[in-house]
């Protein structure tokens, strides 16, 4: 444990002496690790620790956070005063008594990236990177990360939790730049899981750099995309960023619990087109967006969001909890101890639906074929969101034809949600990185391949 | 455990494990902010925070560590996990650690404020009222924050090169939530003081801007003259900024490669980079490897004058450096603008004739490619008739190529509006008008 039983409870009583109905310290060390290979060569090389703590009180919805990186008790019984100070004036005497508490672990580690020797690491980013720059003599450039973080956190309560977690993550990133001579075009990929090392069983890294340099290279014989109205097939994997975006963060208690959403007060409510069933899953073993508590000290867990168009649940933090008089789902997380935890997706995606994939292709007569997507924003309080197509290719009589560049999908959520009218069986899912109040945290989205009757595209 | 403490735990374990060349910078700070629901103090949160970075040359490579995590073995620790780094390192790049400019700019922004907290809170809470009293259609989900940091740098390195500096600022944003005929819109707006006639007007214009968007129509895709707004024009250069930096330029990676003295934008097209520019908040006299900052012309007359270098890249290119060298190996801009020009906006829209006003412009992140310089964006605004401001427009979208639209730039408005510092970097431009760009809407 980061910081002793005893002392934590100190730190607690001090917390709630000026009145709180609650108080919770997290306490976090962290370690990442990152190789950066460019120009051929290993470029870059970082080794970060980040420790401290966050100390959080509520009275009612009214919350106070204070941080700090002193870690001693003298420290941390000044920050719980500075968060006492701030939330109340009353004069009250607490008596904190923390029970550890541990919780099964589903997301073993194999391999702990930190403690493999450089050049294990150093091999498998090269792999991946050369592989790119060896596809075709119009790559020029190959960038590539690999990164890994190994998370231990503690979290202790005034309802008694005192536990810990240690999660892991490793991803790999490629990004690849082809050249005729007159332009540059790119491509990228970076998978990554919520294990060590291990992920390099299942993914060959080759693949890795042979996907992004053949995004690039489809990319430079691309023109630009038409602008105007279309009907839109999104391929599988990151193409789950639309629900993402367009639906998922609308869905937080962050903008539910404030009445900022468009989803308020529909639950139970048809949203959506009655083929899209879609799920929040922090659960799946091993999963880049996987816990096994969250950064509350709440177990994840799985929530159907929409079940067959109906809007069935919302992802609810503790604060979410109490101001919509509901209960937490597992979704409290945080990118580290600097951010006051909110509700936040974990792996969110749209489940297989009953629709043939090449029926999907052949029912658009003329539209885009949105193969891979890029990351995109929404603004909660009206649905409306934009993303951007990374490989898109136009579709004529059902066929898929040449390729296009500079697409981005626009429109509002509430309406994609029912103009999504097939969805069709190979749901797969993709890593990104979530940026929202709390930080950026890693999420998975997904989905299988879906026809959107019709959107705006960007183009030009 | 103080800097001074740092200093000789690293120093002794330089020693100890031969590294000679080193540099340790230690930064510490402070930040509060409170923030507003409905009409009470929703959350208020405060901060301390300190870390130490550590960058050291073995066999030629730099390799980086840091922590915050303040324990004598954790920060010996660091010399072994920088070393171990740059063991790794296989680039031909040559990396110096820095001796010393032979002078060193003063920062005229004002010391950081003593923060206050329960002047933030008050402040949030006029801020609150204000807006909500502003007008009948404000609804809840309005929010204002009132914000404040401080932060003190400290750098030292084996050449016996000692620099500090000290910034802060304070300041409000409010996320005005109206609606009116059952429509929401929301508007957001910031002000870089707690006082005077900024932060006295924030609430009128969160709520006039979130209010100016109800009944926003859709336009016909098409080519149309675009009056882009500063504060949405400053967005776009940030987006596109990474093109100026030699490192990309060195990389294949930036169009900009080999552009030096040439023209890269129309003649009135002037881009300033400035480190201590008078009324930044966080103004620094020395750049991360410890270079002394200064002013310069980066596009002058629509000619590229200079990218942004730090040492490695003009030793690579026989140049100086510009001092834009960041922890990393990274380049950055510091308060980085396109100039004033001479029309007021209303000349703008004057110009335009027949247009659209970009007032938003949302997913650049996405949208935009640094690489290729492609962008398309989502955008919110208003429709331009017989050259004055007419009704809001949304659902848009903007598409170009952001080294066609710097040659493509037909008159500048006389104010740079200048955005939110994001850590020592700000960006800046005037509101541009741009003839015949694409635009798709419905």
């Amino acid at each position: 444990m980061i910081i002793s039983r005893l002392i934590l409870e100190d730190v607690l009583a001090v917390a709630m002496s000026t009145g709180a109905d609650f108080a919770e310290v997290y306490a976090e060390r962290t370690r990442n690790n990152g190789i950066r290979f460019l120009n051929g060569k290993i470029d870059t090389a970082n080794d970060g620790v980040t420790s401290g703590v966050g100390i959080r009180a509520f009275i009612g919805t009214r919350t106070v956070y204070a941080t700090t990186t002193d870690i001693t008790r003298s420290g941390l019984i000044r920050c719980a005063r500075a968060v006492a100070d701030a939330l109340g004036e009353s004069n009250a005497q607490v008596q904190i008594h923390l029970t550890e508490r541990i919780f099964p672990n589903i997301h073993p580690v194999k391999i702990l990236p930190g403690s493999t020797p450089m050049q294990t690491r150093t091999d498998i980013l090269k792999s991946a990177c050369f592989a790119a720059s060896e596809r075709d003599e119009k790559i020029k450039q190959v960038m590539g990360s690999l990164a890994s973080v190994d998370h231990t956190i503690l979290i202790a309560n005034s309802e008694g939790l005192y536990t810990s977690d240690r999660h892991v993550r490793t991803r790999i990133a490629v990004q690849a730049v082809a050249s005729d001579g007159h332009e540059n075009q790119s491509g990228s990929a970076s998978p990554g899981r919520g294990t060590g090392l291990e992920m390099f069983d299942f993914i060959d890294p080759k693949s890795v750099g042979i996907k992004a340099a053949d995004q690039a290279l489809v990319n430079l014989r691309a023109d630009y995309c038409p602008a105007g109205q279309m009907t839109v097939a999104i391929e599988n994997g990151f193409g789950g960023v639309i629900f993402h975006e367009a639906c998922g963060h609308s869905l937080e208690a962050t903008s539910v619990g404030t009445g900022t959403s468009q989803m308020c007060g529909k639950l139970g409510q048809k949203i959506a087109n009655e083929k899209v069933t879609a799920i929040d899953d922090g659960t799946i073993p091993g999963a880049w967006g996987s816990v096994n508590i969250d950064d509350e000290g709440h177990v994840t867990q799985r929530n159907v969001l929409i079940e067959n168009g109906v809007l069935k649940s919302y992802m609810i933090d503790r604060l979410g909890s109490r101001r919509m008089g509901m209960e937490m789902t597992g979704n409290g997380r945080r990118e580290s101890f600097m951010y006051e935890p909110t509700s936040r997706m974990t792996n969110t995606f749209i489940a297989n639906g009953p629709d043939k994939n090449e029926d999907i292709i052949s029912s658009i007569e003329y539209g885009l074929y949105a193969k891979s997507m890029g990351g995109g924003s929404v603004n909660p309080l009206t649905g409306e969101f934009n993303f951007g197509v990374s490989e898109g290719y136009i579709i004529r009589n059902g066929v898929i034809c040449e390729p296009v560049r500079g697409a981005s999908l626009v429109g509002t959520g509430s309406q994609i949600l029912m103009d999504i009218d097939m969805v069709g069986q190979n749901l797969e899912t993709a890593q990104g990185m979530c940026g929202s109040s709390s930080g950026s945290v890693p999420t998975d989205v997904g989905q299988p391949l879906i026809r959107v009757s019709k959107i705006t595209v960007g183009g030009r | 455990m103080d800097f001074k403490q740092i200093k000789e735990i690293i120093s002794a374990a330089c020693t100890k494990y031969g590294v000679e060349e080193y540099e340790v910078t230690y930064s510490v700070g402070e930040n509060i902010s409170a923030e507003t629901l409905k009409d009470e103090i929703s959350a208020f949160s405060s901060g301390e925070s300190a870390s130490v970075s550590f960058r050291c040359i073995v066999n030629g490579h730099m390799g980086y560590a840091s922590t915050s995590y303040f324990d004598a073995d954790e920060i010996e620790d660091l010399v072994i996990r920088a070393s171990d780094n740059a063991r790794a390192i296989e680039n031909d790049d040559v990396v110096v650690i820095f001796k010393g400019s032979e002078s060193y700019g003063t920062p005229t922004a004002p010391a950081p404020e003593a923060i206050d907290a329960a002047e933030l809170k008050n402040k949030a809470l006029e801020l609150q009222k204000k807006t909500y009293a502003a007008d009948s259609s404000v609804v809840d989900g309005t929010q204002s924050i009132a914000i404040s940091f401080r932060d003190e740098i400290y750098m030292y390195n084996s050449h016996g090169l000692e620099l500090s500096n000290k910034v802060g600022m304070t300041g409000c944003y409010v996320e005005a939530v109206v609606n009116k005929d059952g429509e929401s819109r929301n508007n957001f707006e910031f002000a870089e003081s707690i006082h005077g006639e900024k932060f006295d007007e924030l609430p009128a214009k969160a709520v006039n801007g979130a209010l100016e968007k109800i009944g926003a129509t859709e336009i016909p895709t098409g080519k149309y003259n675009v009056v882009i707004d500063g504060s949405q024009m400053r967005s776009i250069l940030s987006a596109f900024s990474p093109s100026f930096s030699a490192k990309n330029a060195i990389l294949g990676m930036s169009l900009l490669a080999g552009k030096e003295g040439e023209k890269i934008a129309s003649d009135i097209v002037n881009i300033t980079d400035d480190a201590m520019r008078e009324g930044c908040p966080v103004q620094t006299p020395f750049d991360e490897e410890g270079v002394a900052t200064y002013k310069k012309s980066v596009v002058e007359n629509g000619v590229l004058k200079t990218l942004l270098y730090d040492l490695t890249t003009a030793i690579k290119t026989g140049k100086q450096t510009t001092a834009n060298g960041r922890r990393g190996g990274n380049i950055a801009p510091y308060n980085f603008a396109i100039n004033a020009g001479e029309d007021t906006l209303e000349g703008l829209f004057a110009k335009a004739g027949d247009g659209i006003y970009v007032t938003g412009v949302k997913g650049l992140h996405a949208g935009a490619n640094a690489i290729t310089g492609d962008f398309s964006v989502e955008s919110e605004g208003f429709l331009i008739k017989d050259g004055k401001k007419a009704g809001p427009i949304k659902s848009f979208t903007v598409a170009g190529n952001f080294f066609a639209l710097l040659k493509s730039i037909d008159s500048l408005s006389n104010e740079v509006k200048w955005g939110i510092p994001g850590g020592f970097t700000v960006f800046g431009a005037p509101d541009v008008l741009v003839k015949d760009m694409s635009v798709a809407g419905k």
